[in-house]
């Protein structure tokens, strides 16, 4: 991709995990091996199963986590390196907005405080009163009166609280966002509202999201493209509507398979393709393909090799089934 | 499926000017002190508390000051009084007025209690905030160094100090502190372990906060409540230390005169003169019962579930 404003190349995030002091190490491999790019403006839509590694990767990408191998590059700059100015840039232009609206807000301060308090680390404009009116325009943006910023966030429902904390990442303008499922905590009349205002505030401010779910319905309207992600890894990518429509891998299909359609005679209809058994856990990740162990078509060369992620038609999809 | 809705304009009809205004918050805006504030104020025991230690502060302060008898003004014509209108509580067996004395008493007892649990507050937040926030390795030796500091007898230390500083406030305050903050830094430490992964916090980090900030702006701001209640919890066993080293003779010495070394010298006259030891234990179990009560109403308040 020729104006990727992220890159990320084969990231690892492994947690070390201690039984106990005698024990062997272990590591817990949350994100393991994972290469993919966003463009600008472009929306990157990320999904998979709870505990597939969705958001440590989002948080690896914010340098929340380091990764534990690999990269990731911001406008070509290695994020890792970043120190001092330059991490206080990267800082002010990729920001990340929380699943969880209850939890990301802090319940001691004032709207206004939440939403000034990126301006005033910052140093953004020049006085508290610059401040102050930025603060009562991104309410409006985002769609909330301005004599709200006085209330505290226990005084808002779900869907307001994640509009202050869309307005306290924009206070800084940023230039990507990470969205790590900001709709899922929210019933589903609040869902497309936020992401309209998600759209809208885009197309403004022209911005990029990796946007994390695991509602596929809403990430195939928001996204251009999206990566499904099993276990870690990044099975498959591919355009939005070209993954729904020709899914490659089979964990993408069992996944496509399991979105419910609204129309019962549609639904019997269609063959559920119910996988069998649990996700295995991230502290031990099968041999060779992770899915072999859930996987319909799995053939012995897949416990043998880990696949790579291969062109096959616009996608790119990581399976034997596809080798060349 | 869609094509079967037919949506003509006649369907759709304005917004009512009351529907509207269904978001609106009506209730008034509360901090979480007023919320406190008000839960407190339905504890009836805890208000006698704060009203009978309000008392004792206001009587501590102006006894002293607008008395004509000083704490340690001897007249050798009235040892020994019994209670009068010129001594409201007698006089001691040099002709001190106890009433002047016990509210003396009052100031450094007071002055004890209120000031180590403030120097137990900031030490205890700071250090167990680190230790909590910074965590790793840092955090294990801050821990350990604890751990080492609380399995010392606590009272032998006390009395090291007074011996090496002398029996004076300062030294009493010292020997308080030194391992009154430790429950304190304890709890910090936990509180802020927990809050630290929560997604405000990493808000902030993402943000681009500095450490500090993030400590003190987002994470013991959000464990003010516990820190409250130990607080309060902790002027009343310092006061009750201070009395117990002045009463077994190593406090505060006389002429000075705390509510232990008053009733150390009380002692002495029990079987002839035995009012006179009433009144510094009354004060003593008093304000004990009133700090008490006070730490429980505000542990109430502080306390989310009894919302």
């Amino acid at each position: 991709m020729q104006n990727a404003i992220l890159k990320v190349d084969h990231v690892k995030t492994y947690f070390p995990v201690s039984t106990s002091i005698f024990a062997k190490k272990q590591y817990l491999k949350a994100v393991n091996d994972v290469s993919f790019e966003v463009g600008e403006h472009e929306t990157f839509g990320l999904v998979g199963e709870s505990g597939c590694g969705k958001s440590t990767l989002g948080r690896t990408i914010v340098r929340i986590y380091d990764p534990t191998e690999g990269k990731v590059f911001y406008k070509g700059q290695d994020i890792g390196r970043l120190k001092g100015d330059e991490l206080k840039k990267f800082r002010k232009e990729v920001q990340m907005i929380f699943q969880d609206p209850y939890a990301s807000l802090n319940a001691r301060m004032t709207v206004g405080e939440i939403i000034r308090e990126p301006m005033d680390i910052h140093h953004l404009y020049g006085s508290k009163q610059e401040r102050e009116e930025r603060v009562s325009q991104l309410l409006e943006t985002v769609g909330l009166k301005p004599d709200h910023i006085r209330r505290y966030p226990h005084e808002f429902s779900g869907g307001q609280r994640q509009r202050i904390s869309i307005a306290r990442t924009l206070a800084l303008d940023p230039k990507f966002i990470v969205c790590d499922e900001p709709i899922s905590a929210l019933d589903v009349s609040i869902q497309a509202q936020i992401i309209n205002l998600l759209e809208k505030i885009q197309d403004e401010m022209n911005i990029s999201y990796l946007f994390i779910a695991h509602d596929l319905g809403a990430v195939k309207h928001i996204s251009q493209r999206i990566g499904a992600m099993y276990l870690g890894s990044l099975v498959e990518i591919g355009e939005s509507e070209e993954l729904y429509r020709n899914p490659l891998h089979p964990y993408t299909k069992a996944l496509l398979s399991a979105i419910p359609i609204p129309d019962p005679q549609v639904m019997r209809k269609r063959a559920a393709l119910d996988l069998d058994g649990e996700i295995p856990s991230p502290l031990n990740v099968p041999t060779g393909c992770a899915f072999r162990t859930r996987c319909p078509k799995a053939m012995p060369v897949c416990a043998e090799v880990k696949p790579e992620l291969q062109t096959v038609g616009t996608s790119q999809v990581a399976c034997h089934l596809y080798a060349k | 499926m869609n094509e079967e809705i037919k949506l003509t304009a006649d369907l759709f009809e304005p917004l009512s000017e009351d529907e509207k205004n269904h978001e609106f918050i009506a209730a008034q805006s509360k901090t979480y002190f007023q919320d406190a504030w008000g839960r407190f104020k339905k504890n009836k025991m805890a208000l006698i508390g704060l009203a009978f230690l309000s008392v004792m502060v206001i009587l501590a302060i102006l006894v002293p000051m607008f008395s004509p008898f000083e704490y340690d003004g001897m007249d050798l014509t009235a040892l020994n009084e019994m209670p009068s209108l010129t001594h409201p509580m007698g006089t001691d067996k040099f002709g001190r007025d106890i009433f002047v004395r016990v509210m003396y008493g009052a100031r450094i007892s007071l002055s004890i209690g209120f000031s180590s649990a403030f120097i137990c507050l900031v030490i205890g937040v700071v250090y167990g905030g680190i230790a909590g926030y910074v965590g790793g390795k840092t955090e294990m030796i801050m821990m350990r160094i604890v751990d080492i500091l609380y399995s010392l007898p606590n009272l032998l230390i006390v009395i090291l100090i007074m011996l090496i500083f002398g029996s004076n406030v300062i030294s009493i305050l010292i020997g308080i502190c030194i391992t009154a903050w430790i429950g304190m830094a304890r709890l910090v430490r936990t509180q802020v372990l927990t809050l630290k992964e929560q997604e405000f916090a990493l808000a902030a980090y993402v943000l681009g906060a500095s450490r500090s900030r993030i400590l003190f702006k987002h994470l013991v701001i959000n464990c003010m409540g516990p820190i409250i209640v130990n607080v309060t919890m902790l002027v009343p066993s310092a006061i009750f230390t201070e009395a117990f080293l002045s009463f077994i003779g190593i406090g505060i010495s006389a002429p000075a005169a705390s509510w232990g070394t008053l009733a150390n010298e009380a002692r002495t006259l029990i079987e002839s003169n035995p009012i006179q030891i009433i009144w510094p234990v009354l004060s003593i179990c008093l304000t004990m019962l009133s700090l008490n009560f006070i730490g429980d109403g505000v542990s109430d308040a502080f306390d989310p579930k009894k919302k």
